[in-house]
């Protein structure tokens, strides 16, 4: 009976202010959204890779090439004979697999498809269970011409028939070959680093004539996954590593006879499930998160929750005087301060009920966008205990937004409220509610801040100079194919005949994306073992005029006039010097003078396998600046740009005039040419920005967010001033009666409010500056601290006008009543 | 001082119109010390609003030292009334969170006064009105009198040549009421107009003329010799 009471009394007071409960339940409901959103993002993120069945014994092995005066270089992968290494020195590795994902042409029906195919040893399947639709996977990959599919790709192939015991023809290049299709599997789940579509058998000597690709101890062309039986330590492990690569890996041929490998190289194990937040990107074939990502957001979502309860709080407390009455009555009626209690708590219980249930709403509105910016598949479970978890962050935030209030209301004594005229609050609650006004703006400056620099160093790495110009570049790839090289010329001499192109070349690599070719490169009169490693790249005829590379000595490769080294050509004794163009840094490096004196210097460079000890002759024809066609994420390396007459993997044309029909064009002359690979370009714009979507979905989700808060901040000052604007109509009125004018009325209730926001910036400034600017180490190249106290007073001015337009309705319209009436009443 | 011609004060809620002053004539002099007197809701805090330039009639003529102000906007009426004008309430209308010193202070705070004399101003009108030894005080910790006493020298500190209360000693008990009507004389003998509203006729007596208002009307204007 009781409890009816309570509940139709909270009902009842909820419309009886409708001002006070829509800014509540409205500023909590944002910050649920906020928080079950980014609470689903972190979920997402964290579970990566947990799901596999032996998930706690899954590990990947990483490599670390540390070579002296370069940055380490960190692959998440590992060279391929490591594998069989580790299974024979390593009694605890059960099973073991190498992953390699290759892009060739898929035939089916003399249908041509281009699809990521993944290359895998037998014992993938007993490491990952694959969800089986048809067929048998056990025995799949223990067949070289057996092939498994997901079922996208099975249809894709095959329409909705069975697709087991099709065949279909996978073209590598290097070989062609027929593959019947042993099952078909469930699409994997995308919460997972490890994705295949189609997987089949590493078929180590169909590659033999790629040895990089399974079977060189200094190149990594696939990552490698193994179990060990539960409650191996992998740490001991581990520690053996070092004996390990001494043991197994061939001698470095450089660095000298002290060095030991393990001194250049080392190996590391890390478990399936921290790959995703802790992986690196150089070597991953999938899109890793980040840790701090995930934690920054979690912080976000706790403070939007706190700013949202603070609203809750503070406006609870304000009300209470006027609610001091009600309280007395009931307890003279004999309620007990636990009654009221209970009574005050259940409202705002219910009050952040009723949030909830916009919430979910808004969540539900928000998920495609949401998912769209993140590129993910996010939702709430309904059928789990998702909605469990979710009444639960709204009850325990309804208590803590309550619990305060519902104290200070129920300590209220009759004696002293039922006597008019007395203001029932005590100094200590006044003091309280602004301590939290300034905290709530503490949070919300600091938010704007943060979101302020994430955004100028985005804006920053992506308007560097790059060092070459990016603009009105088309970037045509999959030309690595053969049936594409043996149309290189043809193509580039095509397309510079189009109407709008101005150059074209060609290269190994995609300016934007990271490439770690290294090479051992060693000058007159040093042997191959004082030799260095420098980072290496080959390009075509006018690469750097095609990408308007300004050199700082000598000149661009030109057609006819520079030789190219062929690496066959040493193989079969036939030896002579070719053209090389080395960049600043590698100059350096190699202790060959100013850029002018190292024209015509001749240098050596290693060619093929290191065990190959091949050196090519080159003679120095050009230097170029440091250029920074890798990520911004990244120091410049000491760079060769080797000619590479005959080889690429992206066509590069500077166009003038409509982009598009310059690609059109382009296309064109493509489909007739090379019909059995579809057409696949870029601008180079375009690539270079790709580099920054995952920092650009974050920061638009961080700026969302950071927004968020200070919109459920203004929400709470809005009903804050409202309701201290018409505790105040006397003072006013006095004071008006007294000679002040509307300007002086409004000027005093904004100062009111102004002084927390200017107390909450001293707070917030030196916070965000601290942490902003450790944040920023994680750039190399990053915006000057000094930027962010820009920012900051640009967020504090900022806050102060937004406080100032949220109280400034209220005051004016307090501020212009006429005094008599609130001097009328009393 | 001033001169209400035929005024008249409507108000309109809800198209109920009251009429709350009709057609009042009323001349005050300088220095004159004037009671109102009738019935509650005859119009006499409507009047005194008027005269205090709180409010605006509907129609009529309100001359202040020869100046119509009865078409003046409000800020034109603020800048008249705290030049001139005080007032004391029946609620006394102090600001809770203020001191008795900062209550006083109000009134010189918007007329351009520099600190150092406000004190001293405010300082002389405690003393006058006999509250000094409460300047820190907050008016919750005051009697009713006392109160009242810290809202007269409110009203006064400005320098102000008219004073408006309103039922300024309804709110008090005899003694009280008596020392507050003793402040109010001793003030008008050194040249202040008052313009006081009261149900009180020994109060009334303090003043050496009463209007008495019915229903919007003046009714009778008594003269004491
Ligand atoms: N702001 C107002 N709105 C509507 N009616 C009002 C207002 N102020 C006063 N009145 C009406 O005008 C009449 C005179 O009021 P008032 O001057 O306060 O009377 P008194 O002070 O003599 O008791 C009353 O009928 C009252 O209800
Ligand atoms: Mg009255």
């Amino acid at each position: 009976m009781l409890y009816t009471n309570y509940l139709i009394s909270a009902w009842r007071n909820i419309f009886k202010h409708p001002l006070f409960s829509a800014i509540n339940i409205f500023g909590l409901a944002i910050g649920l959204t906020s928080c079950i959103l980014i609470a689903l993002f972190v979920r997402d993120e964290i579970s990566y890779d947990s799901f596999w069945q032996k998930a706690e014994n899954i590990y990947r092995t990483h490599i670390t090439f540390s070579v002296p005066g370069r940055d380490p270089m960190y692959i998440a992968m590992a060279p391929g004979p490591i594998m069989h290494a580790l299974k024979r020195d390593y009694p605890q590795v059960e099973y073991a697999t190498r992953i390699s994902i290759q892009e060739p042409t898929i035939i089916v029906d003399n249908q041509y498809f281009v699809d990521f195919i993944t290359l895998a040893d037998p014992e993938f399947t007993e490491i990952f269970e694959l969800n089986v639709i048809s067929g048998d996977v056990s025995q799949a990959l223990n067949s070289t011409s057996s092939i498994i599919l997901n079922e996208t790709l099975a249809q894709k192939y095959f329409g909705q028939g069975n697709a087991v015991g099709q065949t279909l023809t996978i073209d590598f290049d290097i070989f062609k070959k027929d593959y019947v299709v042993a099952a078909v599997i469930e699409d994997m789940r995308k919460n997972s680093m490890v994705q295949a579509e189609a997987i089949i058998a590493i078929d180590e000597p169909a590659w033999i004539d790629q040895p990089y690709m399974f079977d060189a101890w200094f190149s990594t062309n696939s990552q490698l996954f193994f179990t060990v039986p539960s409650g191996t330590s992998i740490d001991s492990l581990a520690n053996t590593l070092p004996d390990f690569v001494n043991r197994n890996f061939p001698k470095l041929p450089f660095g000298g006879e002290d060095i030991k490998t393990s001194d250049m190289i080392s190996m590391e194990f890390m478990n399936i499930q921290d790959l995703h937040l802790n992986g690196n990107s150089d070597g991953e074939y999938h899109e890793t998160g980040n840790k701090n990502t995930v934690i920054v957001f979690a912080t976000v979502a706790a403070l939007i929750l706190f700013i949202a309860a603070i609203n809750f709080m503070n406006l609870s407390t304000a009300r209470a005087s006027s609610r001091a009455k009600e309280v007395s009555l009931r307890k003279v009626m004999g309620a007990s301060r636990k009654d009221l209690i209970i009574q005050f708590l259940g409202e705002s219980i219910l009050l952040t009920l009723m949030g909830m249930l916009i919430a979910l709403t808004l969540v539900e509105l928000a998920l495609p966008v949401y998912n769209d910016a993140l590129g993910k598949e996010l939702g709430i479970n309904y059928g789990s205990n998702d909605l469990l978890y979710i009444f639960g962050l709204a009850t325990i935030v309804g208590i803590l937004g309550g619990a305060y209030p519902a104290f200070i209301l129920s300590h209220f004594r009759p004696a002293e409220t039922l006597k008019a005229n007395k203001s029932a609050e005590t100094k200590a609650s006044v003091k309280l509610r602004y301590a939290l006004v300034i905290l709530q703006f503490s949070v919300s400056i600091a938010l704007f801040v943060s979101t302020a620099v994430v955004y100028g160093q985005m804006l920053y790495a992506k308007n560097k100079d790059l060092g070459y110009n990016k603009e009105n570049v088309l970037a045509v790839k999959e030309i690595y194919r053969d049936v594409v090289l043996e149309k290189l010329d043809l193509l580039v001499d095509e397309i510079e005949r189009m109407p709008g192109a101005i150059a074209v070349s060609w290269s190994n690599f995609m300016p934007g994306n990271s490439n770690n070719n290294n090479t051992i490169v060693h000058t007159e009169g040093q042997s191959t073992e004082d030799g260095i490693l420098l980072g290496s790249r080959t390009i075509g005829y006018n690469y750097f005029s095609t990408y308007e590379i300004p050199l700082i000595a000598g000149r661009d490769y030109v057609r006819g006039r520079d030789r190219a080294v062929m690496t066959d050509d040493l193989r079969a004794g036939n030896f002579y010097t070719g053209s090389l163009v080395v960049n600043e840094s590698a100059l350096g490096r190699l202790n060959l003078g100013t850029a002018e004196e190292a024209i015509g210097k001749v240098v050596y460079v290693g060619a093929g396998q290191p065990e190959e000890n091949l050196t090519a002759t080159y003679e120095i024809i050009g230097v170029v600046p440091d250029i920074h066609f890798d990520s911004l994420k990244l120091t410049i390396r000491p760079e060769i740009y080797d000619l590479e007459p005959e080889y690429g993997s992206v066509l590069s044309a500077r166009f003038n005039g409509d982009p598009n029909v310059f690609v059109e064009q382009v296309k064109q002359l493509w489909e007739q040419q090379i019909p059995s690979i579809p057409f696949d370009y870029d601008f180079i714009t375009d690539a270079v920005a790709k580099q920054y979507n995952a920092e650009q979905g974050q920061a638009n989700m961080f700026a969302a967010f950071s927004g968020l808060a200070i919109l459920i901040a203004c929400l709470g000052l809005y009903g804050l001033a409202s309701f201290t604007a018409d505790r105040r109509t006397k003072e006013i009125g006095i004071r008006k009666v007294m000679g002040a004018s509307v300007f002086d009325v409004v000027k005093l209730l904004v100062w009111q409010f102004s002084k927390p926001v200017l107390i909450a910036n001293l707070i917030a400034w030196p916070v965000s500056y601290y942490a902003m600017s450790i944040w920023l180490e994680n750039f190399v190249y990053r915006i000057e601290a000094f930027f962010i106290i820009g920012f900051c007073l640009i967020a504090g001015i900022a806050a102060l006008l937004i406080a100032w337009g949220t109280v400034a309705s209220n005051s004016m319209r307090v501020a212009s009543a006429n005094p008599v009436k609130a001097l009328r009443y009393e | 001082m001033l001169k209400l011609q035929d005024l008249t004060k409507a108000y309109r809620t809800d198209e109920v119109e009251t009429v709350a002053l009709n057609n009042v004539n009323i001349e005050i002099e300088h220095g004159e010390f004037v009671a109102i007197m009738g019935p509650s809701g005859c119009g006499k805090s409507t009047l005194l609003n008027i005269v205090g330039m709180l409010d605006t009639p509907t129609s009529g003529h309100y001359f202040f030292n020869g100046e119509d102000v009865a078409g003046y906007s409000e800020s034109q009426l603020g800048v008249i009334r705290k030049q001139h004008i005080g007032f004391i309430f029946q609620s006394f209308n102090l600001i809770d969170e203020l001191s008795v010193f900062e209550n006083i202070e109000l009134a010189l705070l918007y007329h351009d006064i520099p600190a150092s004399e406000r004190k001293e101003r405010v300082a002389a009108v405690m003393d006058k009105v006999g509250i000094a030894h409460r300047a820190k005080h907050m008016p919750s910790q005051l009697s009713g009198g006392q109160q009242q006493r810290v809202a007269v020298a409110r009203a006064v500190v400005g320098n102000q040549s008219m004073i408006l209360a309103d039922e300024p000693t309804g709110n008090l008990d005899t003694a009280h009421g008596q020392e507050v009507m003793e402040m109010l004389q001793k003030l008008n003998e050194e040249g202040t107009t008052i313009v006081m509203v009261t149900h009180s006729p020994s109060h009334a007596d303090y003043a050496r003329r009463t209007i008495n208002l019915l229903d919007g009307h003046v009714v009778t204007e008594s003269m004491r010799a």
